[in-house]
């Protein structure tokens, strides 16, 4: 099995073999014509016992037919010294002196675009016959695996260093110098490099810029994984990235200590405008951005308000790009919920401590409330004021989703950081609090058997940002994972090697998870 | 009759939309995958250097007959006759 091919093919090598190839390619393997089709349905049998099956190959140097199982090909190959075949099922060139498939550069050139011709004719009279349904579920572009180009080949000899990735090495994590309790903007930057399909996105260049100026916050985020990924250990200096932080979202500029909350929700809204354009189609719809944002971290949240009275459901669907829950502990009450309720079997925690965990605010997120008389709604269907329960669910869940624990109270009376302890697990699955789940709820099936099989709900953890200090003066860190179960605390400039009971046992205030399965839409 | 029938199927082009179901098929139910398994030891077994594609197709082509599932046998065969219920005037015999 040469790669350089083998040395026979030079007899057959003359005169117009090109052409020649090419008409058996389109006759007799890939036939797309109506004619070839008939045609290669007559002819294409063996000359020696009429059997169109074991295996039909055609002799390359006469117009002969014959199966390459029974071996009447051989036999024709034996006596007339007619030493090449191809195969008509795949196109392969066979060698009877080589006793063995051959692969000859100009040959495989002449093959492949014989195949490509074939499918593009497909393509073409869809478009001309108009049945969507019939070309669609049948031919598709064949998968082939990647080749580089010309230019791609020139680039890596020009660059010939190569990094090896090896389960214990270091690529990617990099340390960020502190400008002076910058250590919010710093955290939210560390889970975000450590996200994997954003990841992919920036490193594959995917990026292209409109903007006129300088001050692209997507080309920064660019510039800034270029960074992390080059293998440099001493700690990056973020200047530019804050310096744009503070003209694009002016409410976080100056040194004071800021929420990284809302430098997280500031920097995905600048980045989500900045990256607009980047499909090449002008979105004009702000529910239809199909930015690398919005495809990674928008969700759908379905809140439906039910009128008490005729108990009529009016639905809306807002996009949303956290979740912010409610902790025990803060002014507004948290319902303690019995140990064992949905979700909590689910997800594997204990509730023997006692302790609040990630579940039991997810369901009091998702729990029917009732909005009071002093909150009335005007219910189309009664057409007028009554009473009413709202109530929470998920209708569309983000590839990333970001539960921000509200740990920092700021109401009229008080501002202080609740510091209740909340276990969150490292894998979650959200079909508990799924609008689809409440439907089946609402139909009668109360025991929702758990599908095994059904992966689209599940999550994994993979940053948890934390804040130690009180609401005056304090500072953030973040955790995140790299490869499968290698976790790291980002402390500013210091990265250190973590355990999962470390992250486990932190004290969460944003919690970062990612789909386990992913799909095309 | 076989003949006939894969002429007729040949020329209105449903072999080879039959094909790609088929490949389709087989893929989404991981038997692409297993077959792929299987060459790989072969491979090893024989050595890179003096295996053949005909080794492999000797090799793998009793186990991967056996392990089409039946749903879709079901489904090709269900096609086919539909096909020729569909041509049945056409043909010749």
């Amino acid at each position: 099995m040469s790669p350089a091919g083998c040395p026979h093919v030079n007899g057959f090598k003359v005169d117009n073999w090109k052409q020649n190839l090419r008409v058996i390619y389109q006759c007799f393997v890939w036939s797309g014509s109506a004619e070839t089709r008939k045609r290669k349905a007559k002819s294409c049998i063996c000359h020696m016992c009429g059997a169109h099956l074991n295996r039909l190959h055609s002799c390359l140097y006469c117009v002969y037919f014959a199966c390459f199982a029974k071996k009447h090909i051989h036999e024709h190959a034996k006596s007339k010294r007619h030493n090449l075949a191809i195969d008509l099922l795949y196109g392969g060139i066979y060698c009877f002196m080589c006793q063995d498939y051959i692969y000859d550069k100009e040959m495989e050139q002449i093959a492949k675009e014989e195949q490509r011709k074939l499918i593009f004719k497909y393509i073409c009279k869809f478009f001309k016959c108009m049945c969507v349904f019939a070309f669609v579920s049948g031919i598709g572009e064949k998968y082939s695996t990647w080749e580089p180009t010309k230019r791609e080949l020139e680039l890596l000899r020009h660059n010939p260093k190569r990094r090896r990735i090896t389960s214990n090495c270091t690529i990617g994590l990099r340390g960020l110098i502190n400008l002076g309790n910058t250590c919010f903007m710093n955290c939210i930057v560390q889970a975000l490099t450590h996200t994997p399909l954003l990841r992919d996105f920036f490193l594959s260049d995917r990026h292209k810029c409109e903007m006129q100026s300088n001050s692209c916050l997507v080309c920064e985020m660019s510039q800034l994984f270029q960074e992390f990924y080059s293998g440099h250990r001493s700690p990056h200096i973020p200047f530019r990235l804050l310096h744009l932080v503070w003209t694009h979202a002016r409410h976080l500029a100056g040194y004071e200590q800021q929420d990284a909350h809302e430098f997280l929700i500031a920097a995905l809204d600048v980045l989500h405008r900045h990256c607009k354009d980047d499909n090449g189609k002008k979105a004009n719809n702000p529910n239809h951005c199909n930015c690398i944002i919005d495809q990674i971290f928008t969700g759908g949240l379905q809140s439906d308000v039910t009128c008490q009275v005729c108990h009529g459901v009016s639905t809306t669907i807002d996009p949303f790009w956290d979740i912010s829950l409610d902790l025990p502990g803060s002014s507004t009450p948290f319902w303690p919920l019995s140990p064992g309720g949905d979700g909590s079997a689910l997800n594997g925690e204990s509730h023997t401590t006692g302790a609040t965990t990630l579940t039991d605010c997810l369901r009091r997120f998702t729990r029917p409330e009732h909005l009071g008389s002093s909150a009335k709604i005007k219910c189309s269907g009664c057409h007028s004021y009554q009473e009413s329960t709202k109530q929470l669910t998920m209708k569309k869940l983000p590839i990333v989703a970001c539960f921000h624990l509200k740990r920092f109270e700021h109401s009229a009376k008080l501002r202080r950081k609740i510091t209740t302890y909340v276990s969150f697990p490292l894998e979650l699955d959200m079909t508990p609090f799924m609008a689809s789940s409440k439907e089946s709820r609402m139909n009668g099936q109360y025991q929702q058997a758990v599908d095994p099989f059904n992966n689209d709900n599940k999550y994994s953890l993979f940053a948890v940002v934390n804040h130690q200090g009180t609401l005056e003066s304090g500072h953030y860190t973040t955790f995140i994972r790299q490869h499968k179960d290698q976790w790291f605390k980002c402390d500013d400039a210091i990265i250190t090697k973590a355990s999962i009971k470390d992250v486990l046992d932190s004290e969460g205030y944003l919690l970062f998870y990612h789909k386990q399965f992913l799909e095309y839409e | 009759m076989k003949a006939a029938v894969n002429q007729k199927l040949t020329e209105m082009g449903e072999r080879d939309r039959l094909k790609e179901l088929l490949r389709a098929k087989l893929t989404e139910c991981g038997w692409k995958d297993q077959m792929k398994a299987h060459c790989k030891e072969v491979i090893k077994q024989k050595g890179l250097e003096h295996v053949t594609v005909e080794d492999l197709v000797v090799e793998i082509t009793p186990k991967g007959r056996a392990l089409v599932p039946d749903s879709v046998k079901k489904e090709l065969l269900h096609r086919i006759r539909a096909f020729l219920a569909q041509h049945t005037n056409n043909l010749e015999y």
